[in-house]
């Protein structure tokens, strides 16, 4: 079984009568890009925050590594970057990263090299905090939160106000750190479709609440192209696309629907063919949408499906 | 707690505030030691500050000249007498260089959000707090050190011998003031975790030493009571009144306030530190 990295249960924090996360559950595996997304304010950077206790929660509980007692303890193997990278302008990138790697005792210096060569800053080692450009500040946040060798870590919207070739280096940098340094990532964006190239897992939040957590493939089946099928008797239905079409490309999605990724221009002949062979219909329709629409019905829908 | 404590003596020795403070605590204890007359900041003083050369006399002349060069013949006409234990007398002016320390050690970090990058990692809230308080009153002892140290020494290499009261007494002095002071580093670091903006505690803090002298007469003043009792366990009059050889319950009262100001002030900044939201 995969080892839990992080694991929520009903978390929930509020600011007087605000509720910035609601009962929220979550499970991160080891391996995961986990991505989370949200509109502005809909709770990513509180969860985050919230699980880093940068914030203290109101109620629930959550589990880092498995264990809920010794968090300090197990904040040592995550790396963090919540909300825009800070660091001391008056330093250069190199005197930042050392001031945290005294904190964290990281005695040798090429640690902070190499970290630094990750995220392609080492010639920019010596240049000022405060004269760098969005894009190098991402980069040394991304930077300090790899600097102790994390096995998780959490970045808060790190695609942010970077230009397309800014996006495409730091989604490169972690889908190498992920496949070959096996670290674990937390992300968050708004940015639906830099998400989606990244991440292995989507959790969509809203209001504070999960709306839906699912993996890339389960997002890819409920975006793609389809006919569902809406019936009683799915059993028969199915046994009914196995010999009428020749198909296996379908998806039993509960107790009353099916979901067919072929034939798409057949709808009329295959609700005629169930018809004949006694299989009630109640619906049969085409569907499928895009990344958005799916955001925007989930959000319309306020499904809450953990 | 070490490692937080190295790493902010690292930050803090690699940029240039600690550098201009040194400097202008040395400039001002030059400066004093010439005109031979230390200054003090505020709106009252303590009278035991200038209890060494109280002469009415001299005063009148000293207060006449606008002249350093004046000054410094007038005073030297007088005779000797301890320049370096007055200028200790006139430490509350370290209390701005405090402000200095704990902006460059605790509130920078609040103020630029960099603490969620250490609170985020494998370090608590309390460790984080002790080791800014630890770290702003090592670099408070610090500049007291040169401060006084340096007046000495400034001292005795421009006036000479008869003008200082010597090395052991400036050190029995210096011991006697720091617990007073590492009250007043304590109330600061208080402040800074309470306000967490640079700009609002320079707002604070700045004014506040003038602010409570005000409160404390205005208070005076409007119930007809002598200030000088409260204003004897005032910061700035018990700077002064310490280097005047004061007596033993003197002594005695200073000391449990400044452990009190220590306790309280360090028990208020942890607890609202505690429930801070860091942004």
């Amino acid at each position: 079984m995969q080892e839990i990295v992080l694991q929520t249960n009903n978390l929930t924090k509020k600011y007087k009568n605000f509720v910035a996360l609601d009962h929220a559950n979550i499970t991160i595996h080891k391996g995961d890009i986990y991505g989370l997304i949200g509109r502005n304010g809909a709770g990513k950077t509180t969860l985050m925050k919230t699980v880093t206790t940068l914030t203290n929660k109101t109620g629930g509980s959550f589990s880092l590594f498995g264990s809920e007692e010794e968090l300090t303890e197990s904040k040592r193997r995550i790396g963090c970057l919540i909300e825009s990278p800070a660091f001391f302008g008056n330093l250069t990138a190199f005197q930042n990263l050392k001031y945290y790697a005294i904190q964290k005792g990281i005695v040798n210096d090429q640690q902070i090299e190499k970290v630094l060569k990750t995220v392609d800053l080492y010639k920019e080692k010596n240049k000022k905090f405060k004269n760098f450009s969005l894009g190098m500040k991402q980069r040394l946040g991304i930077a300090f939160a790899i600097l102790d060798h994390p096995d998780f870590i959490i970045l808060d919207e790190p695609i942010n106000g970077l230009d397309p070739i800014g996006i495409k280096e730091i989604r490169d940098t972690l889908k190498k750190l992920n496949e070959e340094e096996k670290i674990t990532i937390l992300i968050s964006s708004h940015i639906l479709s830099e998400l989606y190239l990244i991440a292995n897992h989507f959790c969509f939040i809203d209001k504070g609440r999960i709306l839906k957590d699912l993996s890339k493939e389960e997002l890819d089946l409920e975006c793609s192209k389809c006919i569902v099928i809406k019936t009683k008797e799915v059993k028969k239905a199915a046994v009914l696309l196995e010999k009428e079409f020749k198909t296996t490309n379908y998806k039993v999605i509960d107790h009353t629907e099916i979901r067919l990724y072929d034939f798409l221009e057949d709808i009329a002949k295959i609700n005629k063919i169930m018809l004949a062979n006694d299989v009630e219909i109640t619906g049969i329709f085409e569907s499928g949408i895009s990344l958005e629409d799916y955001f925007d019905s989930l959000i319309r829908e306020g499904v809450k499906e953990c | 707690m070490l490692n937080i404590i190295k790493s902010d003596l690292y930050r803090v020795f690699r940029g240039k505030a600690i550098y201009i403070v040194i400097a202008l605590i040395l400039v001002l204890a030059a400066v004093s030691c010439f005109a031979m007359s230390p200054g003090h900041i505020g709106i009252a003083s303590s009278s035991i500050e200038q209890t060494d050369y109280d002469n009415e006399e001299l005063l009148e002349k000293v207060y006449e000249t606008d002249s350093i060069l004046e000054t410094r013949e007038i005073m030297k006409e007088y005779g000797s007498f301890p320049l370096d234990k007055a200028l200790l007398g006139a430490n509350s002016n370290l209390y701005y260089f405090f402000i200095v320390v704990v902006v460059i050690v605790l509130v920078t970090d609040l103020s630029n959000s960099t603490v969620k990058n250490t609170l985020s990692s494998a370090i608590s809230r309390k460790k984080y707090y002790f080791s800014k308080l630890i770290t702003s009153i090592g670099l408070g002892t610090f500049l007291i050190l040169i401060n006084n140290y340096g007046s000495y020494l400034i001292n005795l290499l421009m006036n000479g011998q008869e003008f200082s009261a010597g090395i052991l007494e400036i050190t029995k002095l210096t011991v006697l003031q720091l617990p007073i002071l590492y009250g007043i580093i304590s109330l600061l670091v208080c402040i800074g975790f309470c306000f967490r903006k640079t700009g609002t505690f320079n707002s604070v803090t700045i004014p506040l030493i003038i602010v409570i002298q005000l409160i404390i007469m205005g208070v005076s003043t409007l119930f007809h009571f002598d200030s000088t009792n409260l204003l004897n366990y005032e910061f700035q009059y018990i700077i002064g009144n310490l280097v005047a050889d004061p007596t033993n319950a003197y002594l005695l009262k200073t000391f449990v306030l400044a452990i009190f100001y220590i306790i309280t002030f360090n028990v208020i900044g942890y607890r609202v530190f505690k429930k801070t939201e860091i942004k």
